[in-house]
């Protein structure tokens, strides 16, 4: 029951995120329409019709990435918001399982500076 | 903060606002000839690469690492422009505002001092992004600059050398200031919230230790039309306690193998061979915002090929005039995410 219950939850974040980003652009850009979106991603108008209402409830990475391209949107965002992981980063978890799902739990309360901090930074010296 | 990712340099400033990013890009494109004629917006074709110098720290000069920052190759007489890029924010109806001060070899590419690391607003001495999109040059009066192109450090023909008698820099430098944020809530309110989503969420076997001629600076090519354009705002509106600044060092892209073991880049086309297919050219233009006067002390330096002919060298092969046809007019805000890129 939890799991339906977050499930539909998530989708409807998703949709209600696409659509917005999608009719914000269309504002200035009518090649942003619901049609020419979901033709230039693959798919039919009324399955991206659904996707945008949170009725329906898959649709593949790579056609998350596609779509998160075409809205000029980060792509990994996106996968979030569609309860989805990267089959890259999938894959640097699978190789140490144990070190990374205990890192991404020792960060979980951290404020986003500080896990920012932890990203590689470029580094300056003395000019 | 500052990171490398997809060739692009990422400044973040989470201290002062969650939307505070600015990518930053350096943009391979065509040396337009240095003849005393004025060439309109040459194209991107494709960012440089670019590493932490830091990742090389046994092939690098001992300066560079004490500076800091990232490299790039370059070949010699090959130009760059840098791109300034940051996400447009719905619910602001803008893109986070920055201050970007920009020199090579340390000197101000917009008023031709020496290098500081604080903001001045009379004469100015930084851009604005999201106003300013890029910058291709220096400079050198209103309305027109000076193509940056790379040349040896210690040759006497970057802007560092002739204005200051040394070659001690080279490269490029960057600093940015971010919009103060109860400034920039107070001039962009926040129009709409989005629910669901928390504003909170986020063969040459040369070194070039040994090499003379493997560091390069940024010499004065030829003549573009660019406006570098007035601060639209208050120069307190910059949070200046929370700069990011980067030392971009360009190599000679003949000895990047020798730093990095990667295969060095590919030269770039000819302003004449992009020409004769009949590619785009660009100009830009801005309705909403004044153009500065551009400094005399950048437009008294001699270009490459003026200095050259001193010298009795011909620094830029393939220097023939060429006659730009098809020119694509860029209009501010006509499309935030427009980008100068052409088909080819």
């Amino acid at each position: 029951m939890y799991c339906v219950v977050y499930g539909t939850h998530m989708n409807e974040i998703f949709g209600k995120y696409i659509r917005e980003r999608r009719e914000a652009l269309r504002e200035n850009d009518s090649s942003y329409s619901l049609r020419q979106v979901a033709g230039r991603i693959g798919i039919e108008p009324s399955y991206l019709s659904k996707i945008e209402r949170g009725i329906q409830t898959y649709l593949s990475e790579g056609k998350i990435i596609a779509l998160a391209k075409d809205l000029n949107e980060d792509p990994d965002i996106l996968l979030a918001l569609s309860g989805k992981i990267s089959t890259d980063v999938q894959e640097i978890i699978r190789k140490r399982p144990r070190l990374f799902t205990q890192l991404i739990r020792d960060l979980k309360n951290l404020p986003d500076h500080a896990v920012l901090r932890i990203v590689r930074e470029v580094r300056d010296g003395k000019w | 903060m500052i990171e490398l990712r997809n060739k692009t340099l990422q400044f973040s400033f989470p201290e002062v606002h969650p939307d505070a990013k600015l990518k930053i890009g350096c943009q391979r494109t065509l040396r337009i000839p240095d003849d005393g004629k004025d060439y309109p917006l040459p194209p991107g074709l494709g960012l440089f690469r670019i590493k932490h110098v830091d990742d090389y720290g046994q092939n690098v000069p001992d300066s560079w690492l004490e500076h800091g920052g990232v490299m790039l190759p370059m070949y010699q007489s090959e130009a760059l422009w840098l791109n300034f890029d940051s996400d447009f924010l719905f619910a602001h109806e803008t893109s986070y505002p920055f201050a970007i001060k920009v020199a090579a070899g340390k000197i101000n590419a917009v008023t031709g001092e020496q290098w500081t690391d604080w903001l001045q607003r009379n004469p100015q001495d930084y851009m604005v992004s999201k106003e300013q999109p890029w910058l291709d040059g220096y400079c050198v009066e209103k309305g027109f600059i000076r193509q940056f192109v790379a040349m040896p450090l210690g040759a006497g023909y970057s802007a560092e050398e002739q204005l200051t008698g040394a070659g001690e820099y080279g490269g490029l430098q960057i600093v940015v200031y971010p919009m103060k944020k109860k400034v920039f809530e107070r001039r962009f309110a926040k129009i709409k919230q989005i629910k669901g989503i928390s504003d909170d969420s986020p063969e040459f076997q040369l070194t070039l230790s040994q090499s003379i001629g493997a560091e390069m600076g940024l010499a004065p090519g030829g003549r573009m039309r660019q406006e570098i354009y007035d601060d639209p705002f208050d120069l307190d509106d910059w949070e200046m306690d929370y700069k990011s600044r980067c030392f971009v060092h360009i190599a000679n892209s003949l000895v990047w193998r020798s730093i990095t073991g990667e295969i060095p880049p590919t030269v770039p086309f000819t302003a004449k061979e992009y020409t004769k297919f009949g590619l785009p050219w660009f100009d830009y233009y801005s309705d909403d915002s004044t153009a500065l006067k551009g400094s005399k002390k950048l437009n008294g330096l001699k270009g490459v090929v003026e200095m050259g002919q001193d010298k009795g060298e011909v620094p830029l092969p393939e220097n023939e005039s060429i006659t730009p046809e098809n020119i694509i007019i860029l209009r501010a805000g006509l499309n935030k995410n427009q980008v100068r890129e052409g088909t080819f």
